[in-house]
């Protein structure tokens, strides 16, 4: 059907044609099956690459501050101290490390682009698709680690990648031959 | 009864001198909060009587400085900023932004990344497209059309969601290429999706082409010449209705579309003449069909490339040389345009975004005066804009 045609094509003839091949549709849908999910009752399909909540792996953190720093809007909250580690072999020397003492995400404030976990160099951080958070109170969005730890077990493992992907940096990596001392090269 | 008094006699031989009642204009306000506008966006209208003598535009009740923010931002927290302006375009809008810089930086991007851009592109395209299409007869008072398009809209969405994670701001753009490969079977299940919803397009078409009480609200409403187009640089579907023949995507191609728009390509730009309401709904249709065939090739382009990479390794702290550039891309709405500044620091000196709502909504002046009330919500809901493009 042309331009020319549509525009003078459907006119009032009474029988209002366009109208009855509206209802046809409506009628014809009646008929099939739903292709809604009853959600509170059945729990939608989510993909694990689903940008739903943060989880936290607390053992991986190292309180490095690069995922707060990276935050677009600065809403993730960190404080740690230092902890002496005493030598484990005589002669040795003393251990410092971080010790986490806060890690809070503010759903509230989050924009959930995921730089975080991008950033994060100890993969401490990752997506989960679970999203029923909803609180009464917005002070309530505030996750502290033991909430966003509990999210880990949520983690799904992340999907294969397409047969014609690059292998991944960390695959061509391991298969890479190793470094030959200087002067040895061949 | 008392007497009139001679002032009062006097009134009425005026109102009857200039031929009927006397009137005066009426100030109307259209929203902020209104049902009839989507979001924020308020119309100051001058009435006389049901006919609309002025109207007005009045913007910026969702300005959040969006071009302020990118200055304080680096490349990759500017992404999460920019697919926020028009939210229904996010991939398109997060597509300007690192080509933008890839110019600036002279990079170039892997061919995979480049075809998997653009048909995410395309799907967007698509998305966005969808949601006018149910929410204008929505506007018009036709209630079921929405439930159609959000049939197919949750069908694209699921493999959106499903390479990027996000159902609306994708974040899947990196400058280089795009943050990771897609899923294992992922390019068969946008097969399966672009079927889908080409199958049961019609559905949706039946509501929409032909339909009497659409056509009558439509046809011949809120009529916009190409020269008023050009003087108020509307873009997208809505100057293409008025039969202003432009598309970024053929004349100054980005990404793939120099191939799909080619000789042999399957895209072409679609336009009408009549530049009413009617017409712009008939050219998102048919856009709609184009992006589809637009998702097909490049299906079939990613199904017989080489393996390879989809981006780039980046230095840790990414700087953008010093210099200048504007990269506008066609989005869903119209032009997006983005001029970036930089002085060779990890965040632009200036960030100028050129959104396509913003100039289509100002076109509003024109098209509405000598409208009747009854027609404003056609014609405002025919200029397809977003108030988040609008505001920034």
């Amino acid at each position: 059907m042309n331009d020319e045609t549509k525009r003078n094509g459907p006119t009032n003839k009474g029988l209002l044609p366009g109208i009855l091949k509206g209802l046809a549709t409506t009628a014809k849908t009646a008929t099939r099956t739903t292709h809604t999910h009853e959600y509170p009752d059945v729990a939608p399909d989510l993909p694990p690459r689903s940008r739903g909540v943060i989880a936290l792996l607390e053992e991986n953190c190292t309180s490095c501050m690069l995922c707060a720093r990276e935050c677009p809007d600065w809403c993730i909250y960190i404080d740690s101290h230092k902890e002496t580690v005493p030598a484990t072999t005589e002669g040795g020397r003393d251990r410092q490390r971080n010790v986490l003492d806060n890690f809070s995400i503010d759903f509230s404030l989050c924009m959930y682009c995921g730089i975080c976990i991008e950033v994060c160099p100890f993969d401490a951080l990752f997506w989960s698709p679970q999203f029923e958070y909803a609180e009464t109170d917005i002070r309530d969005l505030l996750h502290d680690k033991e909430r966003l730890g509990g999210w880990m077990e949520t983690v799904p493992p992340p999907p294969a990648l397409d047969e014609r992907a690059a292998e991944p940096a960390e695959v061509a990596a391991a298969n890479k031959p190793a470094r030959m001392p200087r002067g040895r090269a061949t | 009864m008392p007497e009139p008094t001679p002032d009062a006699a006097q009134t009425t031989t005026v109102a009857v001198g200039a031929g009927g009642l006397a009137t005066a204009d009426m100030v109307l306000n259209i929203g902020p909060q209104h049902p009839a506008t989507h979001g924020v966006l308020r119309l100051r209208l001058t009435l006389d009587g049901e006919r609309i003598v002025r109207a007005e535009p009045i913007i910026g009740y969702m300005h959040r400085g969006a071009e302020k923010l990118f200055e304080v931002r680096d490349y990759r927290q500017i992404i999460v900023l920019a697919n926020r302006h028009d939210w229904l375009s996010a991939f398109g809008n997060e597509l300007g932004v690192v080509l933008a810089v890839e110019e600036m930086l002279g990079m170039e991007v892997p061919e995979r990344a480049v075809w998997l851009r653009t048909m995410l592109a395309e799907l967007n395209r698509v998305l966005s497209h969808l949601m006018f299409l149910g929410s204008y007869p929505l506007e018009l008072g036709a209630i079921t059309p929405v439930f159609y398009a959000f049939r197919e809209r949750e069908e694209l969405q699921a493999v959106m969601e499903e390479a990027s994670g996000g159902r609306m701001h994708y974040m899947f753009n990196r400058v280089g290429g795009l943050k990771e490969d897609v899923p294992a079977g992922w390019l068969g299940r946008v097969d399966d999706a672009v079927q889908a919803v080409r199958r049961r397009l019609p559905d949706l078409e039946s509501m929409l082409v032909g339909n009497e009480i659409l056509t009558a609200r439509t046809r011949g409403v809120g009529v916009l010449d190409v020269a008023t187009v050009q003087q108020y640089g509307v873009s997208g579907p809505i100057a293409r209705a008025s039969g202003l023949d432009v598309d970024l995507r053929r004349d100054a191609p980005y990404l793939a579309y120099a191939e799909l728009f080619g000789e042999d390509g399957p895209g072409r730009v679609v336009t009408r003449t009549a530049g009413d309401c009617l017409a712009r709904l008939e050219v998102l249709l048919e856009q709609v069909h184009v992006s589809l065939d637009l998702v097909e090739h490049c299906l079939s382009v990613l199904g017989s490339m080489a393996s390879g990479p989809v981006n780039q390794r980046l230095p840790k702290v990414l700087k953008v040389p010093e210099g200048e550039t504007y990269v506008a891309t066609e989005n869903p709405l119209g032009f997006n345009g983005y001029y970036l500044v930089s002085r060779g620091d990890k965040t632009p000196w200036r960030l100028k975004l050129r959104s396509a709502s913003f100039n289509n909504v100002q076109v509003l002046t024109e098209l509405l005066p000598g409208t009747l009330v009854s027609d404003m919500v056609a014609i405002l809901g025919s200029t397809f804009f977003v108030v988040g493009d609008v505001d920034k």
